[in-house]
């Protein structure tokens, strides 16, 4: 036992107050509510007929076709935002890792839009693409490709968030991969280059190995953030057309807010943060097996 | 002659690359600085990435804007809420993460393990649950509502404790022996050593307070407290809507972040794990 004292005690507490009841107060005491209140229907229009329903709620959200569309729409934009926003990433990096004229003016290109604000991405981009006269169909039309419905088709909407979203996001991680390229030293290429090896070879063998802790940080980060999806179809689509943008968040959100139906909304928060949870568990374990071998 | 053909093509492809990632900031720069109908006119030329022509013209937007909506007002709330939010976060979490790394209390190790297990709780799914605390707190549809649960971090704490754990214990000893109290140790001794820290931590919190907008859209209803991302949708909502307008107030909110991303730039890639990706 090391000296571990009233006083010491006390002033640790202390030092700790503020942060404790800070995230008592907006972050575990939601989660516990939320578990609570996913049990009963609380409504909060009519707080005083509040009644538990057991499992109803639960049944109840597995057998409504906008939370399981939702729940297909998130998975449809992780799986297409992961390798697109990371493979970006990567590409943009490995581009610009060289000594080359005019080289900080690329990167300083790259990164440009991670400056703008979600809200903002959604509004800029809302207007380039409006179907009739937006200047990305102008663009197309000029060199002969039919306009497209973008924003407006349920088949190209949740695509066309993909883009956006990747888009906006590329750029910081090609920082965070281009750090993790330089960490590289050089010697490790010479050796090879000794050994006969070609560039694809290098890539393979050297580069993406040890890029692979980086990777990692960057999938587990994006795929918890890809997963809470909410602003770009909230202010884009309205999760329309035909709820083919809505998201577990989005739908909570309406439910919730919206429809006041608190508990409904904290049944589907329940459900769904226990995915994430499960998710964001899985994937580090994996890689953290994947990384000992 | 194959080598400069090689070079040539490189850059090609790289300057096409970067277009598309900066044509939609010219645009939006561009379209703020014209009329109406100008932006029409320009649509697909490569006039439509040029302000007016005429450059009495440029900042004319900008006045019609002022004149219908009370902009000032909000950047004032904007830069209220962040400038709050930043300095808040910075001594609450560096206080958290001193009793981390420098005491040894009661209950230590269980705390630490359940603030890295709450790490995984998706704060934002958490949003109905956390407006009906909120609203059980009386707090609605104040400036409160907006600053305080942006304060605590988990991560931040995080990040302040690893910091201090590098200060060796040697230096608080010693200023300890001459009658320093713990806070003198934090305030006089540990922060000042912590610039790095703090300025990850600072910008970081700037950052995420400056683009926060669901949480504001739920607990304000009056439209003077709105910060800047939620006076956007109400301009872009509000008739009769003006396209360049909409570009105005989008390039307003964006000034400060480029400032900031030019004055901080080297702490951003400090704080990975804040936000990750396009979806914050």
């Amino acid at each position: 036992m090391k000296n571990i004292n009233a006083r010491e005690n006390i002033a640790a507490y202390s030092f700790l107050l503020p942060a404790l009841i800070l995230l008592g107060l907006f972050l575990l005491l939601p989660a516990l509510i939320a578990i609570y209140y996913a049990f009963t229907d609380y409504y909060l229009l009519t707080p005083d007929n509040t009644q538990f329903v057991g499992l109803d709620n639960f049944i109840a959200i597995f057998k409504d076709p906008i939370f399981i569309q939702s729940l297909k729409n998130v998975g449809l934009f992780v799986v297409c935002v992961i390798p697109v926003q990371i493979g970006s990433a990567l590409g943009l990096a490995l581009l610009i890792n060289k000594q080359r004229r005019g080289n900080m003016f690329f990167k300083v290109a790259f990164f440009a839009p991670v400056v703008l604000s979600l809200v903002v991405i959604s509004v800029l981009w809302l207007y380039l693409l409006n179907p009739s006269e937006g200047l990305i169909n102008v663009i197309l039309e000029r060199v002969g490709i039919n306009p497209q419905p973008f924003l407006t088709s349920p088949d190209q909407a949740m695509y066309t968030i993909v883009f956006v979203s990747a888009w906006q996001g590329a750029g910081y991680q090609m920082l965070i991969f281009l750090a993790g390229l330089q960490n590289i030293p050089s010697s490790v290429y010479e050796a090879s280059k000794i050994d006969g090896a070609n560039k694809w070879q290098n890539f393979i063998h050297i580069t993406l190995p040890l890029l692979k802790p980086t990777s990692i940080l960057i999938m587990i980060t994006t795929l918890i953030a890809a997963f809470k999806l909410i602003i770009q179809p909230m202010v884009m689509t309205q999760g329309g057309p035909m709820n083919s943008t809505i998201t577990p968040v989005y739908y909570i959100y309406q439910t919730g807010f919206t429809d006041r139906l608190i508990g409904y909304a904290s049944t589907m928060t329940v459900v769904f943060g226990i995915l994430i949870g499960i998710v964001t568990i899985i994937q580090s374990k994996v890689s953290r097996e994947d990384d000992s071998k | 002659m194959k080598r400069k053909s090689k070079k040539v093509i490189e850059y090609t492809f790289l300057i096409l690359l970067a277009c598309i990632f900066i044509f939609p900031m010219i645009w939006m720069i561009a379209s703020s600085m014209k009329s109406e109908s100008s932006i029409y006119v320009d649509m697909g030329s490569i006039q439509s990435l040029l302000p007016s022509l005429d450059p009495s013209e440029w900042f004319q937007t900008y006045q019609e804007l002022f004149s219908r909506f009370n902009v000032f007002q909000y950047i004032f709330n904007s830069l209220t809420y962040a400038i709050v939010v930043t300095l808040g976060s910075i001594v609450v979490n560096a206080m958290a993460g001193y009793a981390f790394s420098k005491f040894n209390f009661i209950g230590k190790k269980v705390l630490f393990g359940l603030l890295i297990a709450l790490l995984i709780v998706p704060g934002e799914t958490l949003i109905i649950t956390q407006f009906t605390v909120a609203h059980d707190l009386g707090i609605l549809n104040t400036r409160l509502a907006v600053i305080l649960p942006m304060i605590a971090n988990i991560f931040f704490i995080y990040l302040f404790r690893n910091f201090f754990n590098a200060i060796p214990d040697e230096i608080i000893e010693s200023v300890k022996l001459d009658g320093a109290n713990y806070w003198t140790i934090f305030w006089k001794i540990l922060l000042p050593m912590s610039k790095p820290a703090i300025a990850t931590v600072g910008t970081l919190s700037f950052i995420l307070s400056w683009n926060d907008y669901l949480w504001p859209l739920m607990v304000l209803t009056d439209t003077e407290k709105f910060p800047l991302q939620v006076a956007i949708t109400n301009i872009n909502s509000t008739p009769p809507v003006y396209m360049n307008q909409v570009m105005a107030i989008l390039t307003i909110s964006t000034i400060p972040l480029i400032i900031v991303y030019i004055v901080a730039q080297k702490y951003l890639l400090q704080g990975l794990g804040g936000s990750g990706t396009g979806i914050k």
